[in-house]
Protein backbone atom coordinates (compact mmCIF):
# COMPACT_ATOMS: atom_id res chain seq x y z
CA UNK A 1 0.00 0.00 0.00
CA UNK A 2 1.66 3.19 -1.14
CA UNK A 3 0.46 6.57 0.00
CA UNK A 4 -3.23 6.09 0.69
CA UNK A 5 -4.61 9.58 1.33
CA UNK A 6 -5.55 10.23 4.93
CA UNK A 7 -9.32 10.33 5.26
CA UNK A 8 -10.25 11.29 8.77
CA UNK A 9 -11.91 14.67 8.63
CA UNK A 10 -15.59 15.10 9.14
CA UNK A 11 -15.93 16.97 5.84
CA UNK A 12 -15.84 13.63 4.04
CA UNK A 13 -19.38 13.02 5.23
CA UNK A 14 -20.44 16.11 3.29
CA UNK A 15 -20.84 14.32 -0.07
CA UNK A 16 -23.05 11.81 1.71
CA UNK A 17 -25.42 14.59 2.75
CA UNK A 18 -25.52 15.81 -0.86
CA UNK A 19 -26.26 12.28 -2.04
CA UNK A 20 -29.07 11.79 0.52
CA UNK A 21 -30.63 15.09 -0.58
CA UNK A 22 -30.45 13.96 -4.20
CA UNK A 23 -32.02 10.58 -3.40
CA UNK A 24 -34.89 12.07 -1.38
CA UNK A 25 -35.41 14.74 -4.03
CA UNK A 26 -35.55 12.12 -6.78
CA UNK A 27 -38.12 10.03 -4.92
CA UNK A 28 -40.38 12.91 -3.88
CA UNK A 29 -40.18 14.61 -7.29
CA UNK A 30 -41.25 11.41 -9.00
CA UNK A 31 -44.21 10.98 -6.64
CA UNK A 32 -45.37 14.57 -7.19
CA UNK A 33 -44.87 14.36 -10.98
CA UNK A 34 -46.91 11.21 -11.37
CA UNK A 35 -49.60 12.67 -9.13
CA UNK A 36 -49.87 15.76 -11.34
CA UNK A 37 -49.49 14.13 -14.76
CA UNK A 38 -51.58 10.99 -14.35
CA UNK A 39 -55.38 10.97 -14.72
CA UNK A 40 -57.63 10.76 -11.66
CA UNK A 41 -60.94 8.92 -11.61
CA UNK A 42 -62.19 7.80 -8.24
CA UNK A 43 -64.87 5.28 -7.39
CA UNK A 44 -66.32 3.16 -4.61
CA UNK A 45 -65.54 -0.21 -6.17
CA UNK A 46 -62.21 0.95 -7.59
CA UNK A 47 -61.06 2.07 -4.17
CA UNK A 48 -61.84 -1.19 -2.43
CA UNK A 49 -59.08 -3.51 -1.29
CA UNK A 50 -57.93 -5.93 -3.99
CA UNK A 51 -58.06 -9.46 -2.68
CA UNK A 52 -58.35 -11.40 -5.93
CA UNK A 53 -61.99 -10.53 -6.52
CA UNK A 54 -63.30 -11.54 -3.09
CA UNK A 55 -65.09 -8.93 -1.03
CA UNK A 56 -62.60 -8.17 1.75
CA UNK A 57 -63.70 -9.40 5.18
CA UNK A 58 -62.64 -7.16 8.04
CA UNK A 59 -59.40 -5.27 8.22
CA UNK A 60 -55.95 -6.62 7.50
CA UNK A 61 -54.46 -5.10 10.63
CA UNK A 62 -55.03 -7.88 13.09
CA UNK A 63 -53.02 -10.32 15.14
CA UNK A 64 -50.31 -12.24 13.37
CA UNK A 65 -48.31 -15.33 14.04
CA UNK A 66 -46.08 -15.09 17.12
CA UNK A 67 -43.19 -16.80 15.30
CA UNK A 68 -42.34 -13.58 13.47
CA UNK A 69 -41.98 -11.90 16.85
CA UNK A 70 -39.65 -14.61 18.16
CA UNK A 71 -37.50 -14.43 15.04
CA UNK A 72 -37.17 -10.67 15.57
CA UNK A 73 -35.97 -11.22 19.15
CA UNK A 74 -33.44 -13.84 18.06
CA UNK A 75 -32.25 -11.40 15.39
CA UNK A 76 -31.71 -8.71 18.03
CA UNK A 77 -29.49 -11.02 20.09
CA UNK A 78 -27.25 -11.81 17.14
CA UNK A 79 -27.18 -8.33 15.71
CA UNK A 80 -26.07 -6.81 18.98
CA UNK A 81 -23.42 -9.51 19.25
CA UNK A 82 -22.09 -8.65 15.80
CA UNK A 83 -22.09 -4.93 16.58
CA UNK A 84 -19.99 -5.57 19.68
CA UNK A 85 -17.56 -7.67 17.67
CA UNK A 86 -16.80 -5.00 15.04
CA UNK A 87 -14.36 -2.95 17.21
CA UNK A 88 -12.77 -6.18 18.35
CA UNK A 89 -12.25 -7.35 14.75
CA UNK A 90 -10.70 -4.03 13.74
CA UNK A 91 -7.94 -4.10 16.35
CA UNK A 92 -7.38 -7.83 16.89
CA UNK A 93 -4.99 -8.44 13.99
CA UNK A 94 -2.74 -5.50 14.88
CA UNK A 95 -2.08 -6.26 18.55
CA UNK A 96 1.56 -6.59 19.58
CA UNK A 97 2.58 -10.16 20.32
CA UNK A 98 4.69 -9.46 23.38
CA UNK A 99 2.03 -7.49 25.25
CA UNK A 100 -0.04 -10.55 26.10
CA UNK A 101 -3.09 -8.79 24.73
CA UNK A 102 -3.78 -11.21 21.81
CA UNK A 103 -4.44 -14.12 24.20
CA UNK A 104 -6.71 -11.96 26.34
CA UNK A 105 -8.65 -10.67 23.33
CA UNK A 106 -9.03 -14.12 21.82
CA UNK A 107 -10.24 -15.58 25.13
CA UNK A 108 -12.76 -12.76 25.54
CA UNK A 109 -14.10 -13.24 22.04
CA UNK A 110 -14.37 -16.99 22.51
CA UNK A 111 -16.26 -16.50 25.77
CA UNK A 112 -18.56 -13.93 24.19
CA UNK A 113 -19.36 -16.09 21.17
CA UNK A 114 -19.74 -19.11 23.46
CA UNK A 115 -22.50 -17.39 25.47
CA UNK A 116 -24.29 -16.56 22.23
CA UNK A 117 -23.95 -20.15 21.05
CA UNK A 118 -25.60 -21.30 24.28
CA UNK A 119 -28.52 -18.95 23.61
CA UNK A 120 -28.67 -20.19 20.03
CA UNK A 121 -28.74 -23.86 21.07
CA UNK A 122 -31.44 -23.08 23.65
CA UNK A 123 -33.59 -21.37 21.02
CA UNK A 124 -33.02 -24.23 18.61
CA UNK A 125 -34.05 -26.87 21.17
CA UNK A 126 -37.10 -24.78 22.07
CA UNK A 127 -38.18 -24.99 18.43
CA UNK A 128 -37.91 -21.31 17.62
CA UNK A 129 -36.65 -22.07 14.11
CA UNK A 130 -39.24 -24.75 13.31
CA UNK A 131 -41.93 -23.72 10.87
CA UNK A 132 -43.75 -26.95 10.12
CA UNK B 1 -14.13 22.12 1.14
CA UNK B 2 -11.22 20.17 -0.21
CA UNK B 3 -10.44 18.50 -3.49
CA UNK B 4 -11.80 15.30 -2.01
CA UNK B 5 -15.18 16.93 -1.38
CA UNK B 6 -15.51 18.15 -4.96
CA UNK B 7 -14.39 14.82 -6.38
CA UNK B 8 -16.94 12.97 -4.29
CA UNK B 9 -19.79 15.31 -5.19
CA UNK B 10 -18.95 15.06 -8.90
CA UNK B 11 -18.74 11.28 -8.58
CA UNK B 12 -22.15 11.22 -6.87
CA UNK B 13 -23.73 13.44 -9.54
CA UNK B 14 -22.39 11.37 -12.42
CA UNK B 15 -22.68 7.90 -10.97
CA UNK B 16 -26.23 8.21 -9.66
CA UNK B 17 -27.36 9.00 -13.20
CA UNK B 18 -25.21 6.22 -14.63
CA UNK B 19 -26.71 3.76 -12.16
CA UNK B 20 -30.27 4.93 -12.82
CA UNK B 21 -29.72 4.44 -16.55
CA UNK B 22 -28.07 1.10 -15.86
CA UNK B 23 -31.06 -0.03 -13.80
CA UNK B 24 -33.54 0.65 -16.60
CA UNK B 25 -31.38 -1.27 -19.04
CA UNK B 26 -30.81 -4.05 -16.52
CA UNK B 27 -34.56 -4.58 -16.49
CA UNK B 28 -34.44 -4.91 -20.27
CA UNK B 29 -31.49 -7.30 -19.96
CA UNK B 30 -33.40 -9.34 -17.41
CA UNK B 31 -36.38 -9.65 -19.75
CA UNK B 32 -34.04 -10.58 -22.59
CA UNK B 33 -32.32 -13.24 -20.46
CA UNK B 34 -35.74 -14.55 -19.45
CA UNK B 35 -36.70 -14.83 -23.10
CA UNK B 36 -33.44 -16.58 -24.00
CA UNK B 37 -33.88 -19.05 -21.16
CA UNK B 38 -37.48 -19.74 -22.15
CA UNK B 39 -36.72 -19.88 -25.87
CA UNK B 40 -38.81 -16.92 -27.00
CA UNK B 41 -38.07 -13.49 -28.47
CA UNK B 42 -38.58 -11.06 -25.60
CA UNK B 43 -39.18 -7.32 -26.06
CA UNK B 44 -38.20 -6.45 -29.66
CA UNK B 45 -40.79 -3.98 -30.99
CA UNK B 46 -39.72 -0.70 -29.34
CA UNK B 47 -36.70 0.45 -31.28
CA UNK B 48 -33.94 -1.80 -32.60
CA UNK B 49 -33.82 -5.02 -30.52
CA UNK B 50 -36.20 -3.40 -28.04
CA UNK B 51 -33.62 -0.88 -26.94
CA UNK B 52 -36.17 1.89 -26.33
CA UNK B 53 -38.29 -0.35 -24.10
CA UNK B 54 -36.95 1.17 -20.83
CA UNK B 55 -37.91 4.66 -22.04
CA UNK B 56 -41.41 3.50 -22.93
CA UNK B 57 -41.77 1.73 -19.58
CA UNK B 58 -40.62 4.77 -17.63
CA UNK B 59 -42.96 7.06 -19.54
CA UNK B 60 -45.87 4.72 -18.98
CA UNK B 61 -45.16 4.50 -15.23
CA UNK B 62 -45.23 8.29 -15.10
CA UNK B 63 -48.43 8.68 -17.13
CA UNK B 64 -50.52 6.10 -15.26
CA UNK B 65 -53.00 7.06 -12.58
CA UNK B 66 -51.55 7.55 -9.12
CA UNK B 67 -54.32 5.99 -7.06
CA UNK B 68 -54.67 5.59 -3.30
CA UNK B 69 -57.26 2.92 -2.42
CA UNK B 70 -59.84 3.92 0.17
CA UNK B 71 -58.68 1.77 3.08
CA UNK B 72 -55.02 2.79 3.08
CA UNK B 73 -53.14 4.87 5.61
CA UNK B 74 -52.38 7.76 3.24
CA UNK B 75 -49.25 9.13 4.89
CA UNK B 76 -47.47 5.80 5.31
CA UNK B 77 -48.70 4.62 1.92
CA UNK B 78 -46.94 7.52 0.18
CA UNK B 79 -43.91 7.42 2.47
CA UNK B 80 -43.14 3.73 1.91
CA UNK B 81 -41.83 3.90 -1.70
CA UNK B 82 -39.49 6.76 -0.82
CA UNK B 83 -38.30 4.85 2.25
CA UNK B 84 -37.60 1.82 0.09
CA UNK B 85 -35.80 3.88 -2.54
CA UNK B 86 -33.57 6.21 -0.50
CA UNK B 87 -31.43 3.60 1.36
CA UNK B 88 -30.85 1.82 -1.94
CA UNK B 89 -29.85 5.04 -3.70
CA UNK B 90 -27.30 6.03 -1.06
CA UNK B 91 -25.88 2.59 -0.26
CA UNK B 92 -23.37 2.43 -3.13
CA UNK B 93 -21.64 5.64 -1.99
CA UNK B 94 -18.68 3.99 -0.28
CA UNK B 95 -17.77 1.73 -3.19
CA UNK B 96 -14.28 2.94 -4.21
CA UNK B 97 -15.21 2.85 -7.89
CA UNK B 98 -12.23 4.56 -9.48
CA UNK B 99 -9.37 4.19 -7.04
CA UNK B 100 -7.00 7.05 -6.26
CA UNK B 101 -6.47 10.08 -8.46
CA UNK B 102 -4.19 13.09 -8.39
CA UNK B 103 -6.07 16.39 -8.25
CA UNK B 104 -3.78 19.41 -8.20
CA UNK B 105 -1.30 18.76 -5.43
CA UNK B 106 -3.50 16.45 -3.38
CA UNK B 107 -4.55 12.87 -3.80
CA UNK B 108 -8.22 11.98 -3.83
CA UNK B 109 -10.30 8.81 -3.81
CA UNK B 110 -12.89 8.54 -6.56
CA UNK B 111 -15.85 7.34 -4.51
CA UNK B 112 -19.24 8.72 -3.56
CA UNK B 113 -18.23 9.16 0.08
CA UNK B 114 -14.76 8.07 1.24
CA UNK B 115 -15.79 7.65 4.87
CA UNK B 116 -13.66 5.68 7.27
CA UNK B 117 -16.38 3.42 8.72
CA UNK B 118 -16.44 1.87 5.25
CA UNK B 119 -18.32 -1.36 4.83
CA UNK B 120 -20.15 -0.99 8.14
CA UNK B 121 -22.00 1.94 6.55
CA UNK B 122 -23.41 -0.36 3.89
CA UNK B 123 -24.77 -2.73 6.52
CA UNK B 124 -26.34 0.16 8.42
CA UNK B 125 -27.99 1.63 5.33
CA UNK B 126 -28.89 -1.67 3.69
CA UNK B 127 -30.99 -2.83 6.61
CA UNK B 128 -33.04 0.37 6.48
CA UNK B 129 -34.65 -0.88 3.27
CA UNK B 130 -36.82 -3.24 5.28
CA UNK B 131 -38.81 -0.28 6.63
CA UNK B 132 -40.12 0.64 3.19
CA UNK B 133 -41.30 -2.89 2.58
CA UNK B 134 -42.95 -3.47 5.95
CA UNK B 135 -44.62 -0.04 5.90
CA UNK B 136 -45.82 -0.58 2.34
CA UNK B 137 -47.32 -3.90 3.39
CA UNK B 138 -48.88 -2.51 6.54
CA UNK B 139 -50.28 0.72 5.09
CA UNK B 140 -52.08 -0.99 2.21
CA UNK B 141 -54.66 -2.58 4.54
CA UNK B 142 -54.70 -5.73 2.45
CA UNK B 143 -54.16 -9.22 3.83
CA UNK B 144 -51.82 -10.21 1.02
CA UNK B 145 -49.62 -7.17 1.38
CA UNK B 146 -49.55 -7.57 5.13
CA UNK B 147 -48.39 -11.18 4.84
CA UNK B 148 -45.87 -10.19 2.18
CA UNK B 149 -44.47 -7.44 4.38
CA UNK B 150 -44.20 -9.77 7.39
CA UNK B 151 -42.46 -12.43 5.36
CA UNK B 152 -40.06 -9.95 3.82
CA UNK B 153 -39.18 -8.58 7.25
CA UNK B 154 -38.52 -12.01 8.73
CA UNK B 155 -36.47 -12.97 5.70
CA UNK B 156 -34.39 -9.82 5.58
CA UNK B 157 -33.57 -9.73 9.28
CA UNK B 158 -32.72 -13.44 9.28
CA UNK B 159 -30.25 -13.12 6.42
CA UNK B 160 -28.82 -9.92 7.88
CA UNK B 161 -26.98 -11.99 10.52
CA UNK B 162 -24.81 -14.20 8.27
CA UNK B 163 -24.25 -11.16 6.05
CA UNK B 164 -22.97 -9.15 9.01
CA UNK B 165 -20.79 -12.08 10.11
CA UNK B 166 -19.23 -12.31 6.64
CA UNK B 167 -18.32 -8.62 6.69
CA UNK B 168 -17.04 -9.04 10.24
CA UNK B 169 -14.73 -11.88 9.20
CA UNK B 170 -13.30 -9.84 6.31
CA UNK B 171 -12.65 -6.92 8.68
CA UNK B 172 -11.02 -9.35 11.11
CA UNK B 173 -8.71 -10.66 8.38
CA UNK B 174 -7.53 -7.23 7.25
CA UNK B 175 -7.90 -5.16 10.39
CA UNK B 176 -9.65 -2.31 8.62
CA UNK B 177 -13.17 -1.46 7.55
CA UNK B 178 -12.22 1.15 4.97
CA UNK B 179 -13.29 0.14 1.49
CA UNK B 180 -10.25 1.50 -0.38
CA UNK B 181 -7.80 -0.17 2.03
CA UNK B 182 -9.59 -3.48 1.54
CA UNK B 183 -9.21 -3.17 -2.23
CA UNK B 184 -5.55 -2.09 -1.99
CA UNK B 185 -4.76 -5.06 0.26
CA UNK B 186 -6.37 -7.42 -2.22
CA UNK B 187 -4.73 -5.74 -5.22
CA UNK B 188 -1.29 -6.13 -3.64
CA UNK B 189 -2.00 -9.65 -2.43
CA UNK B 190 -4.55 -12.27 -3.31
CA UNK B 191 -8.28 -11.76 -3.73
CA UNK B 192 -10.23 -12.76 -0.66
CA UNK B 193 -12.29 -15.28 -2.58
CA UNK B 194 -9.22 -17.55 -2.69
CA UNK B 195 -8.77 -17.30 1.07
CA UNK B 196 -12.46 -17.58 1.95
CA UNK B 197 -14.41 -19.38 -0.78
CA UNK B 198 -17.13 -20.56 1.60
CA UNK B 199 -17.59 -17.05 2.90
CA UNK B 200 -17.95 -15.65 -0.62
CA UNK B 201 -20.68 -18.19 -1.36
CA UNK B 202 -22.37 -17.39 1.95
CA UNK B 203 -22.29 -13.68 1.19
CA UNK B 204 -23.71 -14.19 -2.28
CA UNK B 205 -26.61 -16.29 -0.97
CA UNK B 206 -27.36 -13.77 1.78
CA UNK B 207 -27.29 -10.80 -0.56
CA UNK B 208 -29.74 -12.58 -2.86
CA UNK B 209 -32.06 -12.98 0.11
CA UNK B 210 -31.51 -9.39 1.23
CA UNK B 211 -32.57 -8.11 -2.19
CA UNK B 212 -35.66 -10.34 -2.29
CA UNK B 213 -34.35 -11.97 -5.44
CA UNK B 214 -35.18 -15.42 -6.68
CA UNK B 215 -34.95 -18.06 -5.29
CA UNK B 216 -35.76 -16.02 -2.17
CA UNK B 217 -38.47 -13.74 -3.59
CA UNK B 218 -41.12 -14.89 -1.13
CA UNK B 219 -42.20 -11.34 -0.40
CA UNK B 220 -43.78 -11.06 -3.81
CA UNK B 221 -44.54 -14.59 -4.90
CA UNK B 222 -47.38 -14.25 -7.37
CA UNK B 223 -48.94 -17.64 -6.80
CA UNK B 224 -49.57 -17.14 -3.09
CA UNK B 225 -49.70 -13.42 -2.38
CA UNK B 226 -50.95 -11.79 -5.63
CA UNK B 227 -48.13 -9.22 -5.81
CA UNK B 228 -46.84 -9.30 -2.26
CA UNK B 229 -46.25 -6.05 -0.46
CA UNK B 230 -46.85 -3.87 -3.52
CA UNK B 231 -50.23 -5.29 -4.55
CA UNK B 232 -52.06 -2.00 -3.93
CA UNK B 233 -49.44 0.24 -5.53
CA UNK B 234 -49.71 1.79 -8.97
CA UNK B 235 -47.86 4.15 -11.31
CA UNK B 236 -44.56 5.69 -10.19
CA UNK B 237 -44.94 4.46 -6.60
CA UNK B 238 -44.68 0.89 -7.87
CA UNK B 239 -41.76 1.87 -10.06
CA UNK B 240 -39.91 3.33 -7.06
CA UNK B 241 -40.12 -0.02 -5.27
CA UNK B 242 -38.64 -1.76 -8.31
CA UNK B 243 -35.95 0.88 -8.67
CA UNK B 244 -35.00 0.47 -5.03
CA UNK B 245 -34.85 -3.28 -5.40
CA UNK B 246 -32.57 -3.13 -8.45
CA UNK B 247 -30.35 -0.49 -6.89
CA UNK B 248 -30.03 -2.69 -3.81
CA UNK B 249 -29.02 -5.54 -6.10
CA UNK B 250 -26.32 -3.43 -7.76
CA UNK B 251 -25.03 -2.31 -4.36
CA UNK B 252 -24.95 -5.89 -3.07
CA UNK B 253 -23.08 -7.06 -6.15
CA UNK B 254 -20.69 -4.13 -5.64
CA UNK B 255 -19.99 -5.14 -2.03
CA UNK B 256 -19.46 -8.74 -3.10
CA UNK B 257 -16.90 -7.55 -5.66
CA UNK B 258 -15.35 -5.17 -3.14
CA UNK B 259 -14.99 -7.74 -0.36
CA UNK B 260 -14.12 -10.87 -2.30
CA UNK B 261 -13.19 -10.12 -5.91
CA UNK B 262 -10.68 -7.36 -5.51
CA UNK B 263 -12.74 -4.29 -6.33
CA UNK B 264 -11.07 -2.30 -9.10
CA UNK B 265 -8.12 -4.69 -9.29
CA UNK B 266 -7.40 -6.33 -12.63
CA UNK B 267 -5.23 -9.44 -12.35
CA UNK B 268 -1.86 -9.16 -14.15
CA UNK B 269 -2.50 -5.55 -15.22
CA UNK B 270 -0.99 -3.16 -12.71
CA UNK B 271 -0.78 0.58 -12.62
CA UNK B 272 2.80 1.80 -13.32
CA UNK B 273 3.24 3.43 -9.91
CA UNK B 274 0.24 2.96 -7.66
CA UNK B 275 -1.06 6.21 -6.24
CA UNK B 276 1.70 8.46 -7.57
CA UNK B 277 0.80 9.30 -11.13
CA UNK B 278 -2.80 8.10 -11.27
CA UNK B 279 -4.51 10.15 -13.95
CA UNK B 280 -8.04 10.16 -15.25
CA UNK B 281 -7.25 7.35 -17.69
CA UNK B 282 -6.45 4.87 -14.96
CA UNK B 283 -9.51 5.98 -13.03
CA UNK B 284 -11.69 5.14 -16.02
CA UNK B 285 -9.97 1.76 -16.48
CA UNK B 286 -10.45 0.89 -12.81
CA UNK B 287 -14.05 2.01 -12.93
CA UNK B 288 -14.57 -0.17 -15.98
CA UNK B 289 -13.05 -3.14 -14.18
CA UNK B 290 -15.26 -2.58 -11.14
CA UNK B 291 -18.43 -2.18 -13.21
CA UNK B 292 -17.53 -5.16 -15.38
CA UNK B 293 -17.23 -7.39 -12.33
CA UNK B 294 -20.55 -6.07 -11.02
CA UNK B 295 -22.16 -6.79 -14.40
CA UNK B 296 -20.91 -10.38 -14.34
CA UNK B 297 -22.39 -10.90 -10.86
CA UNK B 298 -25.70 -9.36 -11.98
CA UNK B 299 -25.88 -11.60 -15.04
CA UNK B 300 -25.30 -14.59 -12.77
CA UNK B 301 -28.13 -13.40 -10.50
CA UNK B 302 -30.48 -13.11 -13.48
CA UNK B 303 -29.66 -16.58 -14.77
CA UNK B 304 -30.21 -17.93 -11.26
CA UNK B 305 -33.65 -16.33 -11.20
CA UNK B 306 -34.75 -18.36 -14.22
CA UNK B 307 -33.02 -21.55 -13.08
CA UNK B 308 -33.91 -22.23 -9.46
CA UNK B 309 -37.43 -22.72 -8.08
CA UNK B 310 -38.58 -20.57 -5.19
CA UNK B 311 -38.06 -21.80 -1.63
CA UNK B 312 -40.96 -22.36 0.73
CA UNK B 313 -41.08 -20.14 3.81
CA UNK B 314 -40.12 -22.84 6.31
CA UNK B 315 -37.25 -23.95 4.07
CA UNK B 316 -36.10 -20.34 3.85
CA UNK B 317 -36.01 -19.85 7.61
CA UNK B 318 -34.42 -23.25 8.12
CA UNK B 319 -31.66 -22.38 5.65
CA UNK B 320 -30.91 -19.11 7.42
CA UNK B 321 -31.05 -20.18 11.05
CA UNK B 322 -29.97 -23.80 10.95
CA UNK B 323 -27.38 -23.74 8.17
CA UNK B 324 -25.95 -20.33 7.33
CA UNK B 325 -25.69 -18.84 10.83
CA UNK B 326 -23.92 -21.86 12.47
CA UNK B 327 -21.61 -22.04 9.45
CA UNK B 328 -20.82 -18.33 9.67
CA UNK B 329 -20.09 -18.58 13.41
CA UNK B 330 -17.81 -21.55 12.77
CA UNK B 331 -15.94 -19.55 10.13
CA UNK B 332 -15.63 -16.63 12.55
CA UNK B 333 -14.03 -18.87 15.20
CA UNK B 334 -11.67 -20.44 12.65
CA UNK B 335 -10.60 -17.09 11.26
CA UNK B 336 -10.09 -15.67 14.76
CA UNK B 337 -7.81 -18.55 15.70
CA UNK B 338 -5.85 -18.29 12.41
CA UNK B 339 -5.37 -14.55 12.85
CA UNK B 340 -4.23 -15.16 16.43
CA UNK B 341 -1.73 -17.85 15.44
CA UNK B 342 -0.45 -15.56 12.64
CA UNK B 343 0.51 -18.43 10.33
CA UNK B 344 -0.44 -16.56 7.18
CA UNK B 345 -3.69 -16.54 5.30
CA UNK B 346 -2.90 -19.59 3.20
CA UNK B 347 -4.13 -21.57 6.20
CA UNK B 348 -7.54 -19.93 5.80
CA UNK B 349 -7.93 -21.69 2.47
CA UNK B 350 -7.00 -24.97 4.14
CA UNK B 351 -9.53 -24.24 6.88
CA UNK B 352 -12.24 -23.51 4.32
CA UNK B 353 -11.66 -26.74 2.46
CA UNK B 354 -11.53 -28.66 5.75
CA UNK B 355 -14.81 -27.07 6.85
CA UNK B 356 -16.48 -27.95 3.57
CA UNK B 357 -15.29 -31.55 3.89
CA UNK B 358 -16.36 -31.70 7.54
CA UNK B 359 -19.84 -30.40 6.75
CA UNK B 360 -20.17 -32.77 3.81
CA UNK B 361 -19.19 -35.88 5.75
CA UNK B 362 -20.74 -35.08 9.13
CA UNK B 363 -24.07 -33.76 7.93
CA UNK B 364 -25.78 -37.18 7.47
CA UNK B 365 -24.93 -38.14 11.08
CA UNK B 366 -26.22 -34.98 12.73
CA UNK B 367 -29.56 -35.23 14.52
CA UNK B 368 -32.21 -33.58 12.42
CA UNK B 369 -35.90 -32.96 12.70
CA UNK B 370 -38.52 -34.53 10.46
CA UNK B 371 -37.64 -34.28 6.80
CA UNK B 372 -39.01 -31.19 5.12
CA UNK B 373 -40.52 -32.92 2.12
CA UNK B 374 -41.35 -36.25 3.70
CA UNK B 375 -43.63 -38.70 1.98
CA UNK B 376 -46.88 -39.33 3.83
CA UNK B 377 -47.85 -43.00 3.69
CA UNK B 378 -51.43 -43.58 2.55
CA UNK B 379 -52.23 -46.31 5.06
CA UNK B 380 -52.92 -44.87 8.49
CA UNK B 381 -52.99 -41.24 7.33
CA UNK B 382 -56.05 -39.07 7.12
CA UNK B 383 -56.17 -39.64 3.38
CA UNK B 384 -56.60 -43.42 3.59
CA UNK B 385 -60.11 -44.84 3.28
CA UNK B 386 -61.45 -46.32 6.55
CA UNK B 387 -60.93 -50.06 6.23
CA UNK B 388 -63.99 -51.10 8.31
CA UNK B 389 -66.31 -49.26 5.99
CA UNK B 390 -64.67 -50.84 2.99
CA UNK B 391 -65.03 -54.34 4.53
CA UNK B 392 -68.74 -53.84 5.11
Amino acid sequence: MTHPPAIDSFSHYGPLAVLILMAVGFGVANLILTHIIGPSRKGEIKGSTYESGMNPIGTARQRFNVRFYIVAIAFLIFDVEIVFLYPWATVFGGLADSSGLPELFLARMLFFVFTTIIAFVYAWRKGVFRYD
Amino acid sequence: MSAQFYTSVITCLIMINVFLGAVSYLILLERKIASWVQNRLGPNRTGPMGLFQPLADGLKFLLKEDYDPLGVDKGLFRLAPVLALVPALIGWAILPLGGYMTWGDSQVLVAGAPINIGVIYILAVGSLAVYGIVLGGYASNNKYTFLGGLRATAQMISYEIPLGLCVLIIILMHGTARADYLVELQANGVWNVFYQPILAMLFFICSLAECNRAPFDLAECEQELVGGFHTEYSSMKLALFFLGEYFHLITSAGILVLLFFGGWDLPFIKEPIIGETAGIGWVLIKMGAFMGKIAVVLALVMVIRWTLPRLRFDQLMKLAWQSLIPLAILMLLETGVIVYLDFGYGWLTVCNVATAALVYFILPYLPSGPAINRKIELTGSRFSPPTEVAAN
